[in-house]
Order: C-alpha cells, then sequence, then structure tokens
C-alpha cells in the first residue's frame, strides 16, 4: 500500500504542488527579507552621512575646535540613540568623541566598515556592532560617524528566523495537504477499482461507493452505478430470456428421448431396420444435447455465477489427471500426448469448468493433428498465476483466422470423420474470461500453440 | 455416488434379492414430475423395466405420497409446482425418512448438482437425459448399502482386488494396471453384475462432471478388458448396447 502510493498519479501530482508551494513562499518571503534588510541599512547610512556632511561643513567653517564642540554637544545631548562619533588627528590618536580608540587598523577600505565597540552595561559587558563611514577632512584630521546596528541586526535576525521557517512551515503544510490529498485519492480510485475488479470477477451486484459528499467522485460513482444497473438488467432479461428458451428446448427433448427410449424396451422387439433408425436418431438427438449443454454452459460462464464460490485448483495436477485420460484416446490415433508441469500451480477457480477448457483444448488438438504428430499440455508458474499452454505440430490455424477462433459457430475445415460443433473454443474463451484469464492463440510454427493465463 | 448415505438410508434399505422384486414387479418407485408428457413415457419405461410406479405431478402430492407409501427409490424433478424436489428431501430427511433419492433437473451447471446433492439428494441426473442413464443410477443407489462397503477384498469369479496392498489377481495370476486402471476396477468390482454408464464411471473414476466428446471411457475400458480378460474363457468385462458396461461372471 505504501509503495503503490508512492507510484500514485496523485502523489506525484501533490509533491510537484508542494515543490511550487515552497518555491513561491521561499521567493515572496525571501524578498521581502532583503528588501526589508536593505531598506534598514540605507536608513541607517543616510543618516550618517547627513551628519558627516553637517560636521565637514562646521569643520570648515570652524576647524577642529569648532567640530570637537559639536561632537561634544551631540554626544552630551538626547540625540540619536547609539550614535557613535570620533574625531582623530592623521595618527588616529583622537581628539573627540564617545570612541576611546581607533577601531580600525589604519585608514579601512570599506566605505562602510563594520566594527564592534564594548560598553558596559548595568550588569553585564555588551558588544554591539556598528556601522560607520570615515572622511579625511582637509587638515588631515579623521572624522568618523557610525550607528550601532545592534537593533538592526537583531531585527534582521528574527526577521530571516521567521522567513526561513515560514518557508518550512508552508512546505510542511503543502506536504501534509499533498499526501493526505493523494491518499484520499488513491483510496477512493482504489475503491473504484477493486469494486470493478470484484464485479468483473463474478460479484454482478455489488456497486461503487457513495461517500455522500457529492464531489465528482460520488458524480462518477453514481453514473458508473447506473451504467453498471442497466448492464446488469441486460444481463438479467437476457439469461431469463436464454434460461427459459433452453429450458423449453429441454422440456421437448427430455420428451422425445424418452419416448424414443421406451420405444426401444418394446416387446415383442423391434425389426432391426427399426431399431437401427431410432438408435441412429438417438445419435442425433445426442448431439443436439451437446450443442445445447456447450451454449448453456457458455452463458453460464459469462454469467459469472459458477466463480461465487471459487477453491484453490491445481491445474497441473489436473492437466496430469486429464493427458493420463486422453492419452489411450491419443495413442489409438498415433498420436504423442505429454504433459510438462510445475509443481503447486493453482489458481482460484472452478475446478469442473477448468477441467472442461483443459478437455477442450486437448479434444480440438487430438482432432486436428494427423497422425504421428504430438500434442504437449505445459503447466507454468508465473509470478502472479498460471499459464497453461496446449501445443502441437498439427495443421494450425491461419494468422487471420486466429481472432475469430474463439467465436462461437466459427468452425476451420474439420478432418473428415469429425464432428464439430463450432463451440469448443468459445467455452474455452469463456472459460478463461470468468477466471480473469487471458486466451492467446498463436503458431507453434508449426502447428497451433493455444497460450491461457491464469491469475492467481 | 461418492457420498456414504448408506448408513442413514435405514428406513428404505434395498434387500439384496432386490432383482428378484424387480423381476416380480415389487420394486416400488416414486416417480414425482410436473412434465405430464415427459413423465408418461417414464413411467412406461419404468414399469417396462420391472418397476412398480406411482407418479405424482406436483410437490405437495408427491411429499404425501412419499411419506404414506413405502417406496424404494423416489425419483424427483428439481423445479415443481408448490414444493420443489430439494424441499421434498428436506422434509423427508426431517421425518427420518431415508428412501434414496434421485433428482432430475433442467438445470445443468455443476453448481446446481453440488447444491442438489448437498441437500440430501443421493443421485443427481441432468435433463434431457437416456432411460438407460436413468435405469442405472436407479440401480445403484436401490444397490447401494447391500454391498461389502467395508470389505478389504473385492471378489467376482476368480478375478480379486486387494484393496489394501492395490493388488490384483485373475486365477490366482498377478494382473499389472496402473493406479487409475485399479481405480476403474475396483468402481466396476463394487458394482458387480450392475450396468455403469460412461457418464457414471467419468464421475466416479475421474470426477468430471460433463461428456467429453471423445470415446475415452471406450478405450479406457478396451485397456483394462485387455488386462484382465485377455487369454481367459470368461471374460467379465460386457458391453451393454446403449447402456454402458458391466462386470460380471457370464455364467
Amino acid at each position: 500500500m505504501r509503495a503503490e502510493l508512492f507510484k500514485t498519479s496523485a502523489f506525484r501530482l501533490s509533491a510537484g504542488y508542494t515543490l511550487l508551494v515552497t518555491l513561491a513562499v521561499a521567493v515572496t518571503l525571501g524578498s521581502a527579507y532583503l528588501l526589508t534588510e536593505s531598506l534598514i541599512s540605507d536608513e541607517v547610512d543616510l543618516i550618517i552621512d547627513t551628519e558627516l556632511q553637517s560636521l565637514e561643513a562646521r569643520y570648515a567653517r570652524s576647524g577642529v575646535p569648532g567640530v570637537t564642540e559639536e561632537i561634544n554637544s551631540l554626544i552630551d545631548s538626547w540625540g540619536r540613540i547609539g550614535a557613535v562619533y570620533m574625531l582623530t588627528d592623521a595618527n588616529f590618536e583622537r581628539i573627540a568623541g564617545n570612541v576611546t580608540h581607533w577601531p580600525f587598523d589604519g585608514m579601512p577600505v570599506e566605505r562602510w566598515p563594520e566594527f564592534e565597540i564594548a560598553t558596559i552595561e548595568p550588569g553585564r559587558r555588551a558588544v554591539h556592532p556598528v556601522r560607520a563611514a570615515v572622511r579625511t577632512l582637509p587638515g588631515g584630521d579623521l572624522l568618523l560617524v557610525g550607528t550601532d546596528i545592534s537593533q538592526g541586526r537583531r531585527f534582521a535576525e528574527k526577521f530571516r528566523v521567521a522567513t526561513l521557517s515560514g518557508i518550512g512551515l508552508s512546505t510542511l503544510a503543502a506536504a501534509l495537504t499533498g499526501f493526505w490529498f493523494s491518499f484520499r485519492l488513491s483510496r477512493r480510485v482504489g475503491e473504484v477499482t477493486r469494486t470493478c475488479q470484484r464485479i468483473l470477477a463474478g460479484e454482478p451486484g455489488r456497486r461503487l461507493p457513495v461517500a455522500g459528499s457529492n464531489d465528482e467522485f460520488d458524480a462518477l460513482a453514481a453514473s458508473v452505478n447506473r451504467v453498471l444497473d442497466r448492464l446488469e438488467e441486460q444481463a438479467g432479461t437476457l439469461r431469463a430470456t436464454f434460461d427459459s428458451t433452453a429450458h423449453d428446448l429441454r422440456a421437448p427433448l427430455h420428451r422425445l428421448r424418452t419416448r424414443m427410449d421406451t420405444l426401444l424396451l418394446h416387446s415383442p422387439p423391434l425389426e432391426p431396420a427399426v431399431r437401427e433408425s431410432i438408435e441412429a436418431a438417438l445419435r442425433e438427438l445426442d448431439r443436439l444435447q451437446r450443442t445445447l449443454a456447450t451454449l448453456l454452459q457458455i452463458a453460464l460462464a459469462e454469467s459469472g455465477t459458477p466463480l461465487a464460490s471459487p477453491a484453490a485448483v491445481d491445474v497441473g495436477e489436473l492437466a496430469v489427471e486429464l493427458v493420463e485420460l486422453f492419452e489411450p484416446v491419443a495413442a489409438e490415433k498415433g498420436l504423442r500426448l505429454a504433459c510438462r508441469q510445475e509443481p503447486h500451480a493453482s489458481v482460484q477457480g472452478n475446478r469442473q469448468l477448468l477441467a472442461q477448457l483443459l478437455t477442450n483444448l486437448i479434444e480440438n488438438a487430438l482432432k486436428y493433428v494427423p497422425t504421428g504428430g504430438r500434442v504437449e499440455v505445459a503447466v507454468r508458474k508465473l509470478t502472479d498465476g498460471v499459464r497453461l499452454v496446449v501445443s502441437d505440430n498439427g495443421p494450425g490455424i491461419a494468422a487471420e483466422n486466429r481472432s475469430r477462433a474463439g467465436q462461437p459457430f466459427v468452425r476451420f475445415s474439420a478432418p473428415a470423420g469429425e464432428e464439430s460443433s463450432g463451440l469448443g473454443l468459445s467455452l474455452v474463451a469463456a472459460i478463461a474470461r470468468l477466471h480473469r484469464g487471458r486466451l492467446e492463440l498463436a503458431s507453434n510454427e508449426p502447428g497451433l500453440r493455444v497460450v491461457v493465463d491464469l491469475p492467481a | 455416488m461418492r457420498r456414504g448415505h448408506a448408513q442413514d438410508a435405514s428406513a428404505g434399505t434395498p434387500t439384496p434379492d432386490w432383482q428378484v422384486r424387480l423381476l416380480c414387479g415389487s420394486v416400488q418407485l416414486l416417480l414425482i414430475e410436473d412434465d405430464t408428457e415427459a413423465a408418461r413415457f417414464l413411467v412406461k419405461g419404468l414399469r417396462e423395466s420391472g418397476f412398480g410406479v406411482e407418479h405424482a405431478a406436483d410437490g405437495r402430492d408427491g411429499l404425501s405420497r412419499a411419506l404414506e407409501g413405502q417406496f424404494d427409490i423416489i425419483v424427483t424433478d428439481r423445479m415443481l409446482p408448490h414444493l420443489d424436489g430439494l424441499g421434498i428431501i428436506e422434509r423427508l430427511r426431517a421425518r427420518g425418512i431415508g428412501t434414496p433419492v434421485l433428482v432430475l433437473s433442467a438445470l445443468g451447471s455443476v453448481d446446481d448438482r453440488v447444491r442438489g446433492l448437498k441437500s440430501g439428494g443421493d443421485d443427481y441426473l441432468t435433463k434431457p437425459f437416456a432411460l438407460a442413464e436413468l435405469l442405472a443410477r436407479i440401480e445403484a443407489l436401490l444397490r447401494r448399502g447391500a454391498g461389502g462397503a467395508h470389505s478389504t477384498r473385492l471378489k467376482v469369479e476368480d478375478l480379486e482386488f486387494d484393496l489394501l496392498a492395490r493388488r490384483v489377481t485373475r486365477a490366482g495370476q498377478e494382473v499389472e494396471l496402473t493406479s487409475r486402471e485399479l481405480k476403474l476396477l475396483e468402481f466396476l468390482m463394487r458394482r458387480a453384475g450392475q450396468v455403469v454408464t460412461r457418464t457414471m464411471l467419468l464421475e466416479g473414476v475421474w470426477d468430471l462432471h460433463f461428456d467429453p466428446q471423445s470415446n475415452l471411457i471406450d478405450v479406457h475400458i478396451s485397456r483394462l478388458r485387455q488386462a484382465i480378460d485377455r487369454g481367459s474363457d470368461h471374460p467379465l468385462i460386457h458391453t451393454v448396447r446403449g447402456s454402458g458396461y458391466v462386470l460380471r461372471s457370464d455364467a
């Protein structure tokens, strides 16, 4: 069941859907994150730039003392939070500002260098990341303006975690939804498939389940059920017609037979000539009766009823028994009849019907193969069933006729003296179908090779 | 045929001398059949074969006659007005009446057959059938319970079958037979003196409930005959024209 689920189209669909959802969420949240992050740093940079410009203007007006005064006032006043200033001489010696010493090795190369400063806060030592910009003033002094970006960093960190977990959660949600969806879908489709198989296997009264949720599955099931109802109704009508016809034919046949049989008991005994004609008529009656019986059997097999209570049938054993039964007849005709079978080649089915199937195939072969030929019955196990092959080296059936061979009343020139009802292979086909099997006629090069595959 | 019904057939156990009674017309048979024309000829045929026959045309009448009369065997149609054949058997068995019952039916499937036998019928015959087939089966049912079912040796004249050792001798000489030929011979010997049809042999020896077209049984019998009767002045296996075979001494 599990392995099968991964092979379903519903699963493939939901896997694709999950991937798509993951990608869409990742792109949306990722670009929001990147955009926000750049917005925050852009704002910081703008503030730093503005302050640098105003300090540079002050320097131009009143030199180092003016800038020192300005910086001190900026530090003392309640200016912006986390602002960092420093004015040094060309040797990086501090002149003014709230940083104790030059944080870089010489002049930083980046436009927006970052560094860390340690601050003493009540009870603990903290390290704050700072983003800064450095300008060389016309006198060779250096001016540094920066901002504590730990807030922004923390925000970005939180945003990143939120983004990633957002992507993760939506992937999980999509995957779960997809799994549930494909599980439900494959369960409902599976129900339909199983029901159809059971109907085919001889439970014509079974119907597709309707969940009552009025969804498209219910609509489909209801339509299929209506089709099945109609088919069953038609099959029922057909069967009733067939049954009553068969019964109506049997009753007069029965009367005729009894009447003629009673005639033979006549005393004093009938004249030999009369007796002979009655016996000849009885033989014709026998043939008629056999054809009728075969037709009835085909109808029965097609109706699926005989498999209402299937049992395990060892096809190999059955083949051995029937080959043994027919061997003397084959020998009398100068034919070799052999059997090759694997042990425990069993299927669920009706033993009598499978015996009839084999009998018809063997009888056919014995009928058509000329003296000196050979007929072989082989039973082989397949992974999920049994393969039964009856092959001979007789005249075979021309390729263009093979597909017609299983149809009722189609017969190919039977050898002189052999009667053929034209129903033998039809019955074989009906019995194979009843067992959900497959009948195939092929060339045995030369001869005929009949293959019947029966599921276990 | 495959069901040992002998033990509960006490009420209608056929006496071993039933053949004598048959000759005197004292074997009583009840035929329950709603097809009156078919019944007329069947009754005629059965009477000419030596049976005392009573006919009932529907299920209810059939049941009351079966309950009142002393019959050795009942032949009933499967589908009858008022009460069907299987219903009759059920009611008879419920009252402890074990008279052998042969069910006739126009339904021919194997499953119908199985259901017929399961519900207590002793044999099942599909219409239309040859009168010879019906007679052979009636004979088989009448004989059942009379033979020594538990003996380990079968003997017909100088033909002996040791059932335990699966050994057959004819006039003291061992006869080589295949296991299927042994089964066939056992079937014939257990019914020695009784006509056995080809259909009965297919059912009893091969468990096949349909008639193949070939002359299968004839070939098997002729092989058995070769083994048993070759070189003997007293052939034991005889062909009965239009019926089947019988194993008996000629004397």
